[in-house]
């Protein structure tokens, strides 16, 4: 058991001339706490108007992404003592709207996602037993792509998004990258068509934040990379 | 939806530029220090230099490092500026202003060049 304080930065909008502020709150956690064991104890006990996202509480949905002590991570798989820290700074991810508190607009990360056309395209009849095979070979160049869960912390994190709000964003590039890699998609050029534009490929700088951001530890700067020298090969070729 | 071809970027092949005149710096650069600070024999003096720089060979070596160092170096400019700007009439104006530079300084350096001539 420790006392750890929490720094909660809050925002309402219906108090707008209160603005943003930094609230805190003491808790006893014990070993195995996770962050958003702690939100829902502040919240359930202390403050029921404490807000956030939160849905799945076990790494899957992607909701309950924050900035934690400087660094974004999901909350539900965050242990506060692991931390190593007896004051926890939860912020709103950087860079989207905030909503309420910890609640951000997550509608750049849908205008971007929506651009690559996200989903398995296909122009050949399927096989006649309806279903699309794949060598485990094949398969094994989707890994450390499809495992993305949308939380949003990598576009969050990254310099040319904070300077440009139509940026596409690491995320939507990972996504296009998961399908141009799939051998059952025949849509690579629908998936590449929004990517050769001023707010897409090319404001990538090889930050990578996005990498450090990620909590599943996947990679998007790599996946640009290969999305980058894809669309010079095709113009070259 | 924003994101369509009426925007289209160019960028592809002018991020492919970026990385091959990278290279080609690289190269001159190193070939620079190579042959002035380390190969040099004789003093370090205006004789000396210009009698090189004065030879066909030499020349086209600087004016390729001109021509690649100013395109390289001003499009890096714009690519920096591009995060920052997004009205539109501002674009076009710096991508002009950045083209005007360039250009100026290119037929400028290269006359020098050219025109540059040293004993026999
Ligand atoms: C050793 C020689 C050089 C190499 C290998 C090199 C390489 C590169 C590369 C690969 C990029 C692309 C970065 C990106 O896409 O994000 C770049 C960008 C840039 N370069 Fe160079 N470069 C060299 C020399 C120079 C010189 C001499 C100048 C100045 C005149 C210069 C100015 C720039 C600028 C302003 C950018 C844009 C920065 C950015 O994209 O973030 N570079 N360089
Ligand atoms: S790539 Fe990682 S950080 Fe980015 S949205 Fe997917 S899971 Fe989140
Ligand atoms: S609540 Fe679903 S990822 Fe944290």
């Amino acid at each position: 058991m420790a006392m750890i304080t929490f720094r909660i930065n809050r925002y309402n909008p219906d108090d707008e001339r209160r603005g943003h502020y930094v609230q805190e709150y003491q808790l006893d956690v014990e070993k195995g706490t996770t962050l958003l064991d702690a939100l829902n104890e502040i919240k359930w006990k202390q403050d029921g108007t404490l807000t956030f996202r939160r849905s799945c509480r076990s790494g899957i949905c992607g909701s309950c992404a924050m900035t934690i002590n400087g660094v974004n991570n999901l909350a539900c798989e965050t242990q506060v003592l692991g931390l190593g820290n007896s004051t926890v700074t939860v912020e709103p991810m950087r860079g989207y709207p905030v909503i309420k508190d910890l609640v951000v607009s997550l509608d750049p990360l849908v205008r971007g996602i929506l651009a690559v056309k996200p989903y398995m395209i296909t122009h050949s009849p399927p096989p006649s037993d309806q279903e699309r095979l794949q060598s485990p070979e094949e398969r094994e160049k989707i890994d450390g792509l499809y495992e993305c869960i949308l939380c949003g912390s990598c576009t969050s994190s990254c310099p040319s998004f904070w300077a440009d709000k139509e940026y596409i964003g690491p995320h939507a590039f990972l996504k296009a990258y998961r399908f141009i890699a799939d051998s059952r998609d025949e849509g690579s050029r629908e998936h590449l068509e929004a990517l050769d534009d001023r707010h897409g490929l090319w404001r990538c700088h090889t930050i990578f934040n996005c990498v450090e951001a990620c909590p599943k530890d996947l990679n998007p700067t790599k996946a640009i990379s290969e999305l980058k020298k894809e669309l010079v090969r095709r113009k070259l070729g | 939806m924003r994101y369509n071809e009426t925007t289209r970027s160019g960028g592809a092949l002018w991020w492919f530029f970026q990385r091959l005149s990278g290279l080609y710096l690289a190269i001159v650069l190193f070939t620079h220090v190579l042959v002035l600070h380390v190969l040099m024999k004789d003093e370090l003096a205006y004789g000396s230099i210009a009698d090189r720089v004065a030879t066909p060979l030499w020349k086209t070596i600087n004016i390729s490092f001109l021509v690649v160092a100013l395109m390289h170096g001003l499009y890096g400019l714009w690519i920096v500026l591009g995060d920052y700007i997004h009205r539109q009439w501002m674009r076009i104006l710096i991508w002009c202003a950045i083209a005007v530079i360039g250009l100026v300084f290119t037929i400028y350096g290269a006359l020098t060049m050219i025109l540059f001539q040293y004993g026999g």
